[in-house]
């Protein structure tokens, strides 16, 4: 009896809690599995975090109220937000990450305690606003009330709404992390020397495009 | 019975059939088709153009916004998806207790992955986070989100 029948024999036992409705290699043999899929079970030597570690009070805000408060978040979670994204991005790791998104976590709920305590009502309807003009909570049909949050903002917690194009744009971090194992840097010891950084005036008339100005 | 009738033609014979052409009225000619055609792309596109700063601007604005609270959506899904692999390593565990030569996350003492170290973190296929639970949960929140 090869292994994909014995693997058959269990599957009574492991389909009566999954459906073969479920596509994908769980009610198959690991033999005929095409390569490449992951099947990845955890073994008892994979260090998981224990529930205690992973446990930490969530922001408990709704979508509209997370896409109202979203810019003014950024600017002021800048620094978490970078080191965290960095490190996910480096480590390709969750369980290395831990502490960066604890912290992301923790300022984005003392931004919205601040948010709460000075400028709960404009807020508020900025949100509710965003929630009830449109789909996809558009900023577009919501100006008035943006306005207005923006100056309450601006007053009660000194933050200055950054320019719409921000958070699109490349990023470049100073951080303190020490780089993982077996990161390359590119390097490229031919380059020719960077271009002297100039304060430039705005280009005259804009892009020769008509449509781009 | 009445006298024989015979099916002829009238008295002077048929009059003449009219077989000319009468082909359906066309209100536009050909140029005249395609210069309108032009003249309403032209004024389409023009009013594309005039709005499409201002659509391409709000985009921005939608992303921007997304960007700015998806670090913090990437951390709390993290620590879920942790927790819930806990959850189903201890499951999967229990489940295959009696089985003689399972060693949980392996098939039978064969691991997964040959080459790479123990400990080493493969982002597992999305069933397996919904492996322990009824198959109505990921039909719910992942196949029919995906494909649509």
């Amino acid at each position: 009896m090869n292994i994909c029948q014995k693997e058959r024999q269990l599957q009574g036992k492991l389909s009566s809690c999954i459906d073969n409705t479920v596509p994908g290699p769980l009610c198959c043999c690991s033999h005929q599995l095409p390569r490449g899929t992951g099947l990845r079970m955890f073994t008892k030597d994979f260090e998981l975090p224990t529930e205690e570690e992973l446990t930490v009070q969530e922001v408990n805000v709704t979508t509209s109220s997370l896409r109202a408060g979203a810019f003014h978040l950024g600017k002021t979670c800048e620094k978490e937000n970078h080191e965290f994204i960095l490190c996910r991005e480096e480590e390709k790791d969750p369980r290395k990450c831990l502490t960066e998104g604890k912290d992301v976590t923790s300022c984005a709920l003392n931004f919205f305690r601040k948010v709460k305590k000075s400028c709960l009502e404009e807020f508020s309807q900025y949100a509710h606003c965003l929630d009830q003009s449109s789909k996809d909570l558009n900023y577009r049909y919501c100006r008035n009330t943006q306005a207005i949050f923006d100056k309450c903002v601006l007053d009660n917690l000194n933050l200055e709404r950054p320019e719409f194009g921000y958070f699109s744009r490349a990023q470049v971090i100073q951080t303190n992390r020490p780089k993982p194992e077996g990161y390359t840097s590119v390097e490229y010891p031919d380059a020719p020397p960077p271009i002297p950084e100039v304060d430039r005036a705005r280009a005259k008339y804009g892009a020769r495009n008509y449509w781009m100005t | 019975m009445a006298a024989r009738t015979q099916d002829l033609p009238p008295k002077g014979g048929y009059a003449p059939i009219n077989f000319t052409r009468i082909p359906a009225k066309s209100y536009f000619s050909g140029y005249q088709l395609f210069a309108g055609y032009a003249v309403v792309t032209a004024f389409a596109g023009y009013m594309y153009f005039r709005t499409y700063r201002q659509i391409r601007n709000e985009e921005i604005e939608m992303r921007s916004g997304q960007m700015a609270i998806q670090p913090m959506l990437i951390a709390e899904r993290d620590r879920e998806f942790l927790k819930q692999m806990r959850k189903n390593r201890v499951e999967e565990e229990k489940l295959m207790s009696g089985v003689e030569g399972w060693e949980v996350g392996k098939f039978y003492s064969e691991p997964i992955y040959k080459t790479l170290p123990d400990n080493k973190f493969v982002d597992p296929i999305v069933q397996e986070f919904f492996a322990h639970g009824p198959s109505s949960a990921f039909s719910r929140k992942i196949l029919l989100p995906l494909m649509s």
